[in-house]
């Protein structure tokens, strides 16, 4: 009975700290919700401004001729994959990576500690990703697009619905799909249409894996928050479970030892 | 002098929006100014240095990298990547 007893402490012990641990984490997701959520709607406003030019330029005529837009057959596919740097997300990281499950051939760019620890290479931190490494990234992926090494271009983020549901989706960018906009609207451009498309695309691709990185680390943050708020409850729960447990083991203890001392005196 | 609304677009946010007199920037083809009343008018833009004359006379100058430059009906749009302010 005593080492039950001891058991039971050393356990309510280790449940109470993983309960302050949680806590801690989600203290922290907390205060960086509202950062994250700024700068995730600063960085979409951008990437909406970029597509709408993007889609006005994709319109004309005369842009069909672009390498950007040519729709080849192929299936050499290339994948910016964003994750998070670290764990304890909820499913947000595995998501991701169930996602990623569609495209077992395709070629890996990965974002974030988790991503470079699962497909290798460098590990580019998703939380400090700057302007620099993003246009670094489009630049070769344009190059390869236009030299025909691969058909299609995606982003795998994670789409922040609201605090509580994340969903990890594919954004496909290249090639560029006909634009619905207007095409008639008269402006002038230097020097043409398909110079001024090309020319933009880097921006646009390395602004949207911005955006995209912003708004995935969003996510990250309020699926932690949540996670640890779930992990914390169930944590409490299982402390009153085994305090229950404890409490039972000690006055039965107790009771047997009265008992004995009782039969003890009566003989 | 005639004004016209100028946005300066980043992923960090709005850099300026407001009234302008001048842009200057440097585009595909060279240097050009975009001024009120100007025909609307699409480039991309190399990285320069970007020059914005206020109402005021007073000018200000940041460093972009790149981006794109819409021209509409008395409103520009840059769509820069990176922008930062250089000092005076």
């Amino acid at each position: 009975m005593g080492a039950d007893i001891k058991q039971l402490r050393t356990r309510i012990k280790s449940v109470d700290s993983t309960l302050h641990l949680t806590k801690a984490m989600g203290l922290v997701a907390s205060s960086k919700i509202r950062r994250a959520t700024d700068s995730m709607i600063k960085g979409k406003e951008y990437a909406a401004s970029l597509q709408e030019t993007v889609q006005m330029l994709a319109s004309y005529e005369e842009c069909k001729k672009s390498p950007y837009m040519a729709q080849r057959d192929g299936e050499r596919i290339c994948l910016v994959v964003i994750a998070g740097d670290r764990g304890m997300a909820g499913g947000y990281n595995a998501n991701i990576f169930r996602l990623m499950r569609d495209y077992p051939d395709a070629r890996v760019i990965p974002i974030g500690k988790r991503a470079c620890e699962r497909f290798g290479g460098e590990t580019v931190l998703a939380e400090k990703f700057t302007f620099a490494q993003a246009k670094a990234i489009a630049d070769g992926v344009c190059s390869d697009f236009t030299e025909g090494k691969i058909d299609k271009f995606g982003i795998v983020c994670t789409e922040y619905i609201s605090l509580m549901s994340q969903q990890a989706q594919v954004k496909w960018l290249l090639p560029l799909t006909k634009g619905e906009g207007k095409s008639g609207a008269s402006a002038i451009f230097e020097p043409d249409e398909i110079t001024v498309l090309n020319g933009v695309i880097p921006e646009y691709i390395s602004g949207m894996m911005i955006s995209c990185v912003k708004e995935s680390f969003a996510s990250e943050v309020a699926a932690r928050r949540v996670a640890m708020d779930s992990a914390g409850k169930n944590a409490q729960e299982m402390i009153d479970k085994l305090g229950l447990e404890y409490n039972r083991a000690r006055q039965g203890a107790i009771t047997q030892e009265i008992t004995e001392i009782v039969a003890g005196s009566g003989a | 002098m005639k004004s016209f609304l100028l946005k300066i677009s980043s992923p960090e946010g709005d850099v300026f929006s407001g009234n302008a007199v001048n842009l200057s920037v440097r585009g595909t083809e060279g240097e050009l100014a975009v001024m009120a009343g100007h025909v609307p008018f699409v480039t991309a833009v190399k990285p320069c240095d970007c020059k914005i004359e206020l109402e005021s006379g007073e000018e200000k100058t940041g460093r972009i990298d790149g981006g794109v430059l819409t021209v509409s009906m008395d409103k520009a749009v840059l769509l820069s990547g990176s922008f930062r302010w250089l000092e005076q």
